[in-house]
């Protein structure tokens, strides 16, 4: 069978882990660091008040949300899938986190339990319709997209309520200098890493993503893992959605939609393959930095509304064509004897 | 959970109905029959491009408490576009099928709701858009066209910040979507006031720093601006309460929170009572959400088709609601029993609001 030869073949992986990778720091991680760095100083010199204290006081929870959010996010691409029902689950959540207590204090442990329930519940749609039906991730997830949705219409009406205080001052509390929210997203950044990268179903997991038919010869149980990514990546989105709740004083019924692209463009800068494979946790987490620190760096650039849009494509597409292209070959295809004759010299 | 939640709001949902029944009752029995409400007995439709917020909620059961002091006015039904232009063009075509003698409707979408609205009126329905111009001419596409001035606002703004500042300052302005036409109306009152002075300066992006009146955003925008620009004297924003959670922004910066003008909502007022003794600087000024426009609208659709006395003007009046500095009209208030998201300026009380969006 085609499995066997491949297997015994001992031939390099299909797709999302490049031969040699294996080292501890990715290439991902290398150029987000450095891309997010480069901004820090570009920030410094052309728009130093978005590095006000204020300001980076305000950019940081969000930066914290958004990286859990891309968290989840990764899982997902991770399994060669993508969940676009990210908008509609994080509306969800941050609409039940806000609307049961309804201010009441007392009422917050139970509104973040529904959501987790609830969460676990898209999840398993997801996961079912992707994982067991074999739909096009796509399309299964933008189904769901719209029911998240309409549960939220029909929970809300559409009305935003005022965040409680209890969690209020988490999403504005601050230790030594830092904001909680950044202690949350750091603590869940460690602690999926780990769980990814150093238990065994978490190799499991990495492994179905990587390559699906060699992993159901070595006996797992792919489509198991194929749907848990939702599953996890849901329950991620629901923290993402308890941050920002406690971030934003009054969020809408909408907020999601404000996590849909920036949470891919943190998995594709982190350089995590949307083929599946290999995750680069850390990387995702960091880009989601990057992505915040960005916008606040063209807000304090003043440019137009239009511009600020413009710039943060700019950024995804940037980020895509350093992973996918592949530079090396275009270069040698455009100056093929230049790189043959200096060669020897 | 799920089935206890449901229970639960369909309690909720008859206790609204029945509060707006004795409300609508009481007012029926206290006040004489308004000059508007003809003998003609006659079905009144509603119709909104997009329902879905709490603005909405409190405006809508404003024109149903309207309609409710008309005894010729047998029935209203209400019907909601969700956003969805194609579904508010049915909805309005629905109506006049249904054989409804008046339609009041919020034409969210502009001009893309015309056509309906000149199907409605030349099918004999007395047709009165509010609030969002569609177009179209009075008496050829539709009966009516309750405007409001949103200009106005930003002279009544323009005024206060003369009065606050007579030396002069440093002026944000914030708005909606980016060319929304009611920020740019807006800005054209403000300008108009305070240009002449030659002492105000604008800052930030122009025409207005695009918030979309989302909370999220408001607060991005606003700690840039707050790092920017050291000196910022007065904000001026039209939707209040989507500010409340960014006006924290000046405390992590270390800077007392400026003067305010903006449209009122019971958690700005809130908000001002529990900061402004912090914050020495933190004047606030508000123009009413009118929310009470759609009354108007229903009192014109209603005059026409019953044969009641025509309302004196059609354009709705930007009002002044509260002022921290004067008390006059009225001075800050805040129900802190009650949700956020309810508007004190309106007509229809606080209580009733508060059953009509806290579910």
């Amino acid at each position: 069978m085609a499995v066997e030869r491949h297997t015994e073949g001992g031939s390099e992986p299909v797709s999302g882990v490049p031969r040699g990778s294996r080292t501890v720091v990715s290439r991902g991680l290398l150029t987000v660091v450095a891309a997010t760095a480069l901004l820090f100083a570009l920030s410094e010199v052309v728009a130093s008040s978005s590095l006000a204290h204020g300001t980076l006081l305000t950019m940081l929870p969000f930066a914290g949300a958004l990286a859990i959010a891309g968290l989840g996010q990764t899982l997902v691409v991770m399994q060669g899938g993508i969940d676009l029902s990210i908008a509609g689950g994080l509306s969800l959540y941050v609409v039940i986190v806000t609307k049961y207590p309804a201010g009441v204090n007392g009422r917050l442990l139970p509104a973040i339990g529904i959501a987790i329930a609830a969460a676990v519940v898209a999840g398993l749609i997801n996961g079912f319709l992707v994982g067991r039906m074999r739909l096009n991730p796509i399309v299964a997830t933008l189904g769901t997209n719209a029911l998240l949705f309409g549960a939220v219409l029909w929970y809300s009406a559409g009305i935003p309520t005022t965040t409680t205080a209890r969690l209020a001052k988490v999403g504005s509390g601050v230790w030594f200098g830092i904001p909680i929210p950044v202690y949350i997203a750091a603590l869940t950044t460690a602690v999926v890493t780990v769980v990814v990268k150093l238990t065994p179903a978490g190799r499991r997991f990495e492994g179905v993503g990587a390559n699906a038919t060699s992993a159901f010869t070595a006996g797992v149980k792919v489509r198991r893992y194929a749907g848990g990514a939702y599953v996890w990546a849901q329950l991620l989105y629901c923290l993402a959605a308890i941050v920002h709740a406690s971030i934003v004083n009054q969020p809408t019924a909408y907020e999601g939609n404000n996590y849909l692209l920036p949470s891919v463009a943190a998995v594709v800068l982190g350089g995590t393959s949307l083929l599946g494979g290999r995750g680069y946790l850390v990387a995702t987490a960091i880009a989601a930095l990057f992505l915040s620190q960005l916008d606040q760096f063209v807000l304090a650039l003043g440019v137009s509304y239009a511009s600020r849009s413009l710039v943060e494509a700019g950024a995804l597409a940037v980020g895509v064509a350093i992973y996918t292209i592949d530079w090396r070959a275009i270069v040698r295809r455009a100056f093929p004897r230049r790189a043959t004759t200096l060669a020897p010299t | 959970m799920l089935e206890r939640r449901r229970g639960a709001i369909v309690v909720l949902a008859l206790a609204c109905v029945a509060v707006m029944v004795t409300a609508g009752a009481s007012s029926a029995r206290t006040s004489a029959k308004p000059s508007w409400c003809g003998p003609k007995k006659i079905t009144l439709g509603l119709t909104d491009g997009f329902g879905g917020n709490s603005w909405r909620l409190v405006t809508t059961a404003s024109a149903r408490d309207e309609a409710a002091k008309c005894p010729s006015v047998k029935s209203l039904s209400y019907a909601d576009g969700q956003g969805n232009t194609q579904k508010a063009i049915s909805d309005i075509q629905g109506m006049v099928a249904k054989g409804i003698n008046a339609l009041v409707v919020f034409p969210d979408a502009g001009k893309a709701i015309l056509p309906a609205l000149t199907s409605s009126f030349k099918a004999g329905v007395v047709t009165v858009p509010y609030r969002v111009t569609p177009g179209g001419k009075a008496g050829v596409n539709y009966n009516v066209f309750i405007d409001t001035p949103f200009q106005n606002a930003g002279v009544a703004w323009g005024k206060w910040i003369k009065q606050i500042l007579p030396k002069g300052g440093n002026v944000l302005f914030l708005s909606g979507p980016q060319g929304n036409s009611q920020g740019l109306e807006e800005r054209v009152g403000l300008h108009k006031v305070l240009d002449p002075t030659h002492k105000y300066k604008f800052i930030g992006a122009q025409p207005f720093e695009v918030t979309n009146w989302d909370p999220a955003l408001s607060q991005k925008v606003l700690s840039a601006d707050i790092a920017k620009y050291p000196k910022i004297d007065v904000i001026v924003s039209d939707f209040g309460p989507s500010l409340v959670g960014a006006l924290g922004e000046f405390k992590k910066s270390g800077r007392t929170i400026p003067a305010l003008a903006t449209s009122d909502g019971n958690v700005l007022g809130c908000y001002w009572q529990q900061n402004h003794a912090a914050n020495p600087t933190f004047k606030l000024f508000t123009v009413s959400t009118q929310n009470d426009h759609a009354r108007l609208a229903i009192d014109w659709a209603v005059a026409l088709a019953t044969g009641g006395k025509k309302p004196s003007t059609t354009p709705f009046p930007a009002l002044t609601f509260e002022n921290s500095v004067t008390g006059k009209p009225h001075p800050v208030e805040c129900k802190a029993n009650l949700p956020g998201d309810i508007y004190l300026s309106a007509e229809l009380p606080a209580t009733v609001q508060a059953k009509l969006v806290k579910k």
